[in-house]
């Protein structure tokens, strides 16, 4: 009989290798645990996903359940939906964690909704208020953020990425021997009936490489009208290897291609100069542009979550600043080349 | 064929201010202005070309929310949507994901739609839960992030393609009735016409009354607002504009961006 695990993390094992991400989710739980007690255990899904477990109870000196699906060669809905509803019910853990990827927001709420649970989508923060168990999660596009306890035996949360550091980098820092976890071994029978995956498409080869730019000027919703980019442009123009990008809104506007989107759907960058212009800071957005150098948002509303994103905020209207700032630049080289 | 849109109402969040309580609390000002979940056009428009392209398709728009939310009913109506149901949640505005789900699910359950289409999430609660929870409730089958989509040609199927991290797609197959939650960028959402609107105006929305003898339990509970953390130090460049456009330059020589 295998002991009971009070906060259980689910990830998914079905590629080559896991994501190292679950040590951010590892170090959630751990977290989690200061506040909640109980015991951790790891459940990764996969076809094979054997091999996993072990690294994964050795790197994270946590108890790993390697739950093997056959058939299951990547992320598919309907099958996390039929195995872990009955796994979860059975287990009865207290929380469930999982990243907030494409599949953890997809499946969570769906499995907490089966067996009754709370479920916290795009957690980033956690503690304590009046003896309960809050976690944080941005609410009205990130101008602020909410707390949310659990009323239920069951609480699903989905984590966002790059909130929750591993504190022993795994690669480093390697677990001793003796405080690897235990391995457990399971085989889930289950028949996809409503779903079948036909392919996987890879992302677009990224034309526009956005990665070499040293300088980003990124527009976002807040340019308010296509003819405005010109701006962006302009201003890009002006800065050595500058590079123009824009949000998800922009590019499903058509005002510019795919390739030049940033974010978690889009292409993650880390340009010496970032330069957001009329961008609210969603967090989809923001997870594609947090490694960079240095952050200087233009924005009408000093409370654009971009603002906490930013070294310097200018809160302006871009459509005035950025003409000034283009004036300005250029009496001053008229100025150094009179002189 | 009958379709379901779900469509929520939310502030619009540019007109919608945010102060700092005595406590460092954040407190948000009464939204002056609402609209429709932006994420939603982009299921309303995606049902409406699936009824231009398709012969005998329905498509009803539903919303949960306060009497207020008629106005996005009317909108996806506007549209091209061909009927409205509000599912009145009295003075609680917002119910959460949860009882959202579960009351969109009691409301569909005997309609026996073929297709439901709902936004990848709502623009002030963002959670993303009420499409993979309608669906788990129904025991339909559900695709998020749906960024195309193909009924089969003996309407039993539907063909889609999810968009995952980085933008790549994987490409599913769903049996009918499904659930999809599709996301921005699927399509153009058009603007309402001028006769659906019209049509919007003089057509009755069936409004259905919360269960009043019903307690709901909430799984979750909101303990207020916080300020959100600052991860760099955000400082803001004072003066005029011309004095912050020099300030500007100036800080990008200091960084030896430009010379
Ligand atoms: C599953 C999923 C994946 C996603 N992936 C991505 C992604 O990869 N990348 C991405 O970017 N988004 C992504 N999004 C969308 C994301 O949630 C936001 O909706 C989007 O980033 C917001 O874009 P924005 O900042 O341009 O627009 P808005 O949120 O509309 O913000 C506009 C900003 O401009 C400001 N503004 C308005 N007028 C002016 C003016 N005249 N001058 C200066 N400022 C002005 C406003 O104050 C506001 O802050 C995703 C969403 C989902 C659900
Ligand atoms: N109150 C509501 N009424 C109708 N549909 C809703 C409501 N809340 C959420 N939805 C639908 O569910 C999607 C996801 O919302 P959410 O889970 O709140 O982020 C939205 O894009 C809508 O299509």
């Amino acid at each position: 009989m295998e002991d009971r695990a009070d906060i259980i993390v689910v990830a998914d094992a079905a590629g080559d290798r896991v994501d190292p991400v679950i040590y951010e989710m590892l170090a959630f739980a751990r977290r989690l645990q200061t506040l909640a007690m109980g015991r951790i255990q790891i459940w990764l899904l996969g076809e094979g996903p054997q091999d996993a477990a072990w690294e994964v109870a050795r790197l994270g000196g946590t108890d790993v359940t390697a739950l093997c699906c056959p058939g299951l060669s990547r992320y598919l809905g309907e099958a996390y939906r039929r195995i872990l509803e009955p796994a979860l019910a059975a287990a009865a853990p207290r929380y469930v964690v999982t990243v907030h990827s494409s599949g953890g927001a997809e499946w969570a709420p769906a499995v907490a909704a089966r067996l009754e649970a709370g479920c916290i989508s795009g957690v980033d923060g956690l503690g304590t208020q009046d003896g309960c168990i809050w976690f944080s999660k941005d609410r009205y596009g990130g101008k602020v953020k909410g707390r949310f306890a659990s009323n239920s035996a069951l609480t699903v949360l989905t984590v966002q990425p790059g909130c929750f550091p591993f504190e022993n980098p795994p690669e480093e820092n390697r677990a001793p021997e003796a405080a690897a976890g235990r391995v457990t071994i399971k085989t889930m029978a289950w028949q996809p009936e409503q779903t079948r995956l036909t392919g996987v498409i890879p992302a677009v080869a990224k034309a526009a490489n956005l990665k070499d730019a040293q300088i980003i000027v990124a527009a976002g919703n807040g340019i308010g009208e296509e003819e405005n980019l010109e701006w962006i442009h302009r201003l890009a123009e002006g800065l050595p290897k500058a590079m123009v990008a824009g949000t998800r809104i922009v590019c499903d506007r058509g005002w510019l291609d795919y390739d030049r989107q940033v974010g978690v759907t889009g292409v993650t960058v880390a340009p010496a100069l970032y330069i957001a212009c009329g961008i609210s800071g969603a967090s989809q957005h923001v997870m594609g542009m947090r490694g960079s150098g240095f952050v200087i948002a233009i924005n009408t509303d000093p409370q654009a979550a971009i603002c906490a994103e930013a070294d310097v905020c200018i809160v302006e209207d871009l459509k005035t600043f950025i003409p000034m700032v283009l004036d300005v630049y250029e009496k001053q080289k008229a100025k150094q080349n009179g002189a | 064929m009958n379709l379901l849109v779900c469509v929520k109402q939310v502030p619009d969040l540019e007109q919608m201010a945010v102060h700092c309580g005595s406590d460092g609390v954040p407190v948000i000002g009464e939204p002056s202005e609402f609209r429709m979940n932006r994420f939603d056009e982009f299921a309303v428009e995606a049902a409406v070309q699936l009824k231009e392209t398709l012969a005998e398709v329905h498509i009803d728009a539903l919303s949960v929310g306060p009497e207020a939310a008629l106005a996005v009913i009317k909108r996806a109506i506007g549209m091209g949507a061909d009927q409205g149901g509000l599912l009145d949640t009295g003075d609680r505005a917002d119910p959460g994901p949860y009882e959202v789900a579960r009351r969109i699910a009691r409301y569909a359950a005997p309609k026996r739609y073929d297709l439901i289409l709902t936004g990848s999430w709502s623009e002030d609660g963002m959670n993303g839960q009420v499409g993979p929870m309608t669906a788990a409730l129904l025991e339909l089958p559900c695709a998020t992030q749906v960024m195309a989509l193909q009924l089969a040609d003996d309407r039993r199927s539907v063909a889609v393609e999810r968009e995952v991290e980085g933008g790549a797609r994987e490409q599913l197959q769903l049996r009918l009735p499904a659930l999809l939650a599709v996301q921005s960028g699927i399509n153009r959402p058009r603007y309402p016409s001028l006769s659906n609107l019209l049509r919007a105006n003089r057509q009755p929305v069936e409004i259905i009354p919360g269960d009043a003898g019903e307690k709901t339990i909430d799984p979750v509970v909101g303990l207020g607002l916080m300020q959100p953390p600052r991860h760099r130090s955000g400082r803001v460049l004072e003066g005029s504009l011309e004095e912050k456009a020099a300030a500007f330059l100036a800080l990008l020589k200091e960084k030896a961006f430009i010379h």
